[in-house]
C-alpha cells in the first residue's frame, strides 16, 4: 500500500476521487490552478495541496511527477486537461497518465496527447444505460461488486512462489469450495494481458501469474493466505 | 313502460360483461393502438376491394353464382353489422337513463326517461347524418345488377376505404386547413363559369348548333376554363371566341392558384405528417425507447448502441439539434417531452415504453420524469442526474433508475487507479464486450431450468461462469451445486456472447 498518486484538478471529479483514494490508503497529492478549488482541497484536509500555473513547464517539473505511480488529470476545463496531458507526456515519458474526457473529440485528442488511459465520461454512462436496459439485475449486481457493497467483490491475487496452484491447469482447479470464483487471469507465459476464464483456453498456472477472483471479502483474504501453501488444501 | 326502461337500463348498467364488450368494440372500431384493430381494418379493406373487383370483372365476364352471393349477402351483412355496432357504441343510452333516475330520485322529482331517451336518440341520429356514417350506410347496399345506375352504389364502398386508410384522411385533413382559400377559388370558378356560360348561351344559341341549352353552354365553359378543351363544343362567332380567350386566360390563372394552394398546404404540414408517421410506426411495436434530448450523452449512446435498438424516437426541443440528429441518421422529432400532449401521443397502454431523460438540465429531466409517470406508471424512466442533490428528487418523481454520469465516471477512474490490471477486466464486463459479458438469465424465460439443480445445468460445459442467483433482491453468491432454481430467480453468469445464447436456446426449447 501507500501508492502515490498525483492528482491534477480538485473540481467535479477530483473531489470524489481524492476522498476515495485516501480512504483506501493511497497517498494523494492534489494540484490545482484554480484558487477556489485549492482552498476547498485544503479545507477538505489535503493540506499539501499546491496551487501552480500548470501551463508552465518549470512548475510541473517542480512537482517531481516521476516520484508518483500515476498522474491523474481530471481538470474541469477540458482544454486545460488536454494541454496538461500533453505537457506531462512530453516532460515525463515513462509516467502513467490517466485522463478524463467529456466528449468523443476530446478522447481522441487525449489519446494523441499520450494519455495511457482515457476515461470518457459519456462513454461509460452510455454503456451504463445500455446495460440497465438490457440486463438490469446484472448491472445492479456488478455495481455492487465493484463497490464491495454486499461484501462481495473482485480481487487480484498473484500466485506466490511454491504455491500448490503452480503447475495445475485451470480446468482442474475448482475454487468454488473456498467460496471464490476465478474470473480470469494474466498468464505471464502467454503475454502480459488479461484473459477471461470463459474464453475457453485451458491455462497452466505458474507462480507469478495474476488471478482475478470474485468472492466475499473475508473468503478472498483467506484464499490469499491459502494459495501460499505448497499442498492442495482440503476444502 | 318507464319501469321497464329503467330495469333494462339498470340491468345493463350493472352488467360487467356488457360494459366490457361495449368498451372492447369501441376500442376495436374507434380506439387507437388496439392490437386487434389492425386485423379488423384489414379484413374490411379486403371485403371492399373484392366487391369492387367483382363489379369490374362482371362488366365483361359472367360471374360464378357463389361470388354473387358473397358480394350481395356476406359483404352487405358484415357492413351492416359494422354500421350497427358503430351506431351502438356512439353513445350510451342506459347510462343516461340510470343517471337521470338517480338524479330524479335525489331531487324527488318525477322520473321521465323519455326525454333523456329522445335526446340520446337524436344524438345517434345526428351521428347517422355525418358524411362518414352516410357512406357506411350506403355502402351496405349491394350493387344491384339489373339496374346499371344502381351499380354506382359500389362507389360508396370505395369511399368507405377512406375510413380505413390513414393517408387519404391525412390528405383531406391537410386540404381542410386551406378551406378558406379553396372555397374562395371554388366561388370564383363558379362565378366565371356561370358568366361565361350564360354569355355564350345568349350569343351563340341561335348560330351554334352544338349549343342547344344552358347546360351545354355551362359544360363548354367548364371544359374550357379547366384547360381540358375537348373540342366537342366550340364557339363559332367572333364574340364567342373573344369570350373563350378571356375564359382560357382566367383558367390558367386559376389552375396555378389552386396548385400553389395545395402545394403550400402540404409543405406546411409535411414535417408534422412525417413526425406523426414516425410516432405511429413506433406505437405499433411492443416496446420502444423514447430518448429525450440529443446532447453529448445521447450521441454517445447511439454511436455505440444504435444498432441494438430498432424502436426508438429522439425527442428534442431545439430545432437545430433535432436536425443534427436527423443528419446523423436517427429518427428524431421536434417536440418538447415535458409537455403532456407530447408524451400522451405514445401508446402507453399497449406498449412497454422506456424513457431516457438525458437532457443536460436536471430541472428538465425531473419534469419529464414527472410528466411520464403522470401519464402511466407503466412507463419506465431512466433519468440522468448531474447533481447528487437531485437524486432524492428523482426518486420522489418516480424515476426507476437514476444515472449520475459524474459518479459513474468517478467510480471508473477510481477503479483504474486502484486496480489498474483489473480495470480492463471490469471495463470489458461493463461494456459487455463479446468475450466477457456478465449477463442475467431469467428463470421464467427459460421454463425448463426451473426445478433443476445447479449441477444439472452444466454451466461449465457451456463455458459459462456461474456467479450466483438473485432471488427477490437477495443475492446468493456461489450457491452449493445442489441448490434448486426457482421460478422467480435471476441467474447471474459470465461468459462469451455465443455461450450465453447457446445456453438460453438450449433451455428455452426445453430439452
Amino acid at each position: 500500500m501507500g501508492k502515490k498518486i498525483l492528482l491534477f484538478g480538485y473540481g467535479n471529479h477530483g473531489k470524489y476521487i481524492a476522498k476515495g483514494l485516501v480512504e483506501d490508503g493511497f497517498v494523494v497529492q492534489v494540484v490545482e490552478n484554480n484558487p477556489l478549488h485549492h482552498t476547498q482541497a485544503v479545507e477538505d484536509g489535503f493540506e499539501s495541496a499546491v496551487e501552480i500555473d500548470i501551463t508552465k513547464d518549470e512548475a510541473l517539473i517542480g512537482l517531481n511527477p516521476s516520484g508518483y505511480q500515476q498522474l491523474v488529470c481530471v481538470m474541469d476545463d477540458e482544454h486545460l486537461n488536454v494541454f496538461l496531458t500533453l505537457s506531462l507526456r512530453s516532460l515525463f515519458e515513462k509516467s502513467y497518465i490517466l485522463s478524463i474526457s467529456d466528449s468523443i473529440h476530446v478522447t481522441k485528442k487525449l489519446q494523441m496527447a499520450g494519455a495511457n488511459r482515457v476515461i470518457d465520461l459519456y462513454e461509460v454512462s452510455a454503456n451504463k444505460i445500455h446495460n440497465i436496459l438490457n440486463r438490469p439485475v446484472a448491472t445492479r449486481l456488478l455495481d455492487e461488486f465493484v463497490m464491495y457493497k454486499n461484501g462481495i467483490g473482485f480481487k487480484e491475487l498473484v500466485i506466490p512462489e511454491g504455491s500448490f496452484l503452480h503447475g495445475l491447469m485451470t480446468d482442474e482447479v475448482d475454487l468454488s469450495a473456498y467460496g471464490v470464483l476465478l474470473v480470469g487471469l494474466i498468464d505471464e507465459m502467454r503475454g502480459h494481458h488479461f484473459e477471461f476464464i470463459t474464453a475457453g483456453f485451458n491455462h497452466r498456472l505458474d507462480s507469478g501469474d495474476t488471478l482475478v477472483c470474485i468472492g466475499e471479502e473475508a473468503k478472498l483474504a483467506y484464499f490469499k493466505q491459502l494459495i501460499a501453501s505448497p499442498h492442495y488444501p482440503k476444502g | 313502460m318507464n319501469q321497464l326502461l329503467l330495469s333494462i337500463a339498470l340491468w345493463l348498467h350493472h352488467s360487467k360483461r356488457y360494459k366490457e364488450t361495449k368498451h372492447f368494440i369501441y376500442d376495436l372500431l374507434k380506439g387507437e393502438g388496439n392490437p386487434y384493430k389492425k386485423y379488423v381494418d384489414l379484413s374490411i379493406i379486403f371485403l371492399i376491394v373484392t366487391s369492387v373487383f367483382i363489379l369490374i370483372y362482371e362488366v365483361k365476364h359472367p360471374v360464378p353464382h357463389w361470388l354473387d352471393t358473397y358480394d350481395i349477402y356476406f359483404v352487405s351483412f358484415v357492413f351492416s353489422v359494422e354500421y350497427l355496432l358503430r351506431l351502438w357504441v356512439h353513445n350510451n343510452l342506459s347510462e343516461r337513463i340510470v343517471k337521470e333516475y338517480k338524479e330524479a330520485e335525489f331531487l324527488g322529482r318525477e322520473f321521465v326517461p323519455v326525454v333523456i331517451l329522445k335526446a340520446g336518440l337524436i344524438e345517434k341520429l345526428k351521428y347517422m347524418l355525418t358524411p362518414s356514417a352516410l357512406i357506411d350506410l350506403l355502402a351496405i347496399f349491394p350493387a344491384y345488377r339489373p339496374l346499371r345506375v344502381l351499380r354506382i352504389f359500389v362507389l360508396f364502398r370505395v369511399l368507405k376505404l377512406l375510413r380505413y386508410t390513414k393517408s387519404i384522411n391525412q390528405f383531406i385533413e391537410v386540404l381542410s386547413n386551406k378551406k378558406f382559400e379553396l372555397l374562395t377559388l371554388l366561388f370564383l370558378l363558379f362565378f366565371i363559369v356561370m358568366t361565361a356560360g350564360i354569355a355564350i348561351y345568349v350569343l351563340e344559341e341561335q348560330t351554334n348548333e352544338q349549343i342547344n341549352n344552358l347546360f351545354d353552354a355551362l359544360y363548354w365553359a367548364l371544359v374550357t376554363i379547366s384547360t381540358v378543351g375537348y373540342g366537342d363544343i366550340s364557339p363559332v362567332t367572333p364574340e364567342g371566341r373573344s369570350i373563350s380567350v378571356l375564359v382560357i386566360i382566367s383558367g390558367i390563372a386559376m389552375i396555378s392558384f389552386a396548385t400553389s394552394v395545395i402545394v403550400s398546404a402540404f409543405s406546411e404540414k409535411l414535417s408534422e405528417l412525417k413526425e406523426n408517421r414516425i410516432i405511429e410506426q413506433v406505437n405499433k411495436s411492443k416496446s420502444f425507447l423514447l430518448v429525450c434530448g440529443y446532447g453529448q450523452m445521447t450521441k454517445m449512446f447511439f454511436r455505440q448502441y444504435a444498432q441494438s435498438y430498432d424502436n426508438y424516437i429522439i425527442l428534442e426541443n431545439s430545432l437545430e439539434r433535432m436536425e443534427q440528429a436527423r443528419k446523423d441518421g436517427y429518427d428524431a422529432i421536434y417536440e418538447d417531452a415535458s409537455r403532456y400532449e407530447t408524451l400522451s401521443k405514445f401508446n402507453a397502454k399497449h406498449c412497454d415504453i422506456t424513457i431516457l431523460c438525458l437532457t443536460a438540465s436536471d430541472v428538465e429531466n425531473v419534469y419529464i420524469t414527472l410528466n411520464a409517470k403522470s401519464i402511466s406508471s407503466r412507463i419506465t424512466v431512466i433519468a440522468r442526474a448531474n447533481d447528487s442533490s437531485m437524486v432524492s428528487k428523482f426518486k420522489h418523481a418516480g424515476a426507476d433508475h437514476i444515472l449520475m454520469p459524474n459518479k459513474v465516471a468517478n467510480s471508473m477512474i477510481y477503479t483504474a487507479i486502484t486496480q489498474p490490471t483489473m480495470y480492463k477486466a471490469i471495463h470489458a464486463i461493463l461494456t459487455g464486450k463479446n468475450i466477457a459479458r456478465m449477463d442475467e438469465i431469467h428463470a421464467y424465460e427459460c421454463e425448463s431450468i426451473v426445478g433443476r439443480t445447479i449441477a444439472e445445468l452444466e454451466f461449465k460445459r457451456a463455458k459459462l461462469l456461474f456467479i450466483g442467483i438473485d432471488r427477490g433482491g437477495n443475492f446468493l453468491f456461489n450457491p452449493p451445486s445442489s441448490a434448486v432454481i426457482e421460478r422467480r430467480d435471476t441467474l447471474l453468469v459470465m461468459g462469451r456472447k455465443i455461450s450465453l445464447e447457446y445456453f438460453k436456446t438450449r433451455y428455452q426449447k426445453g430439452c
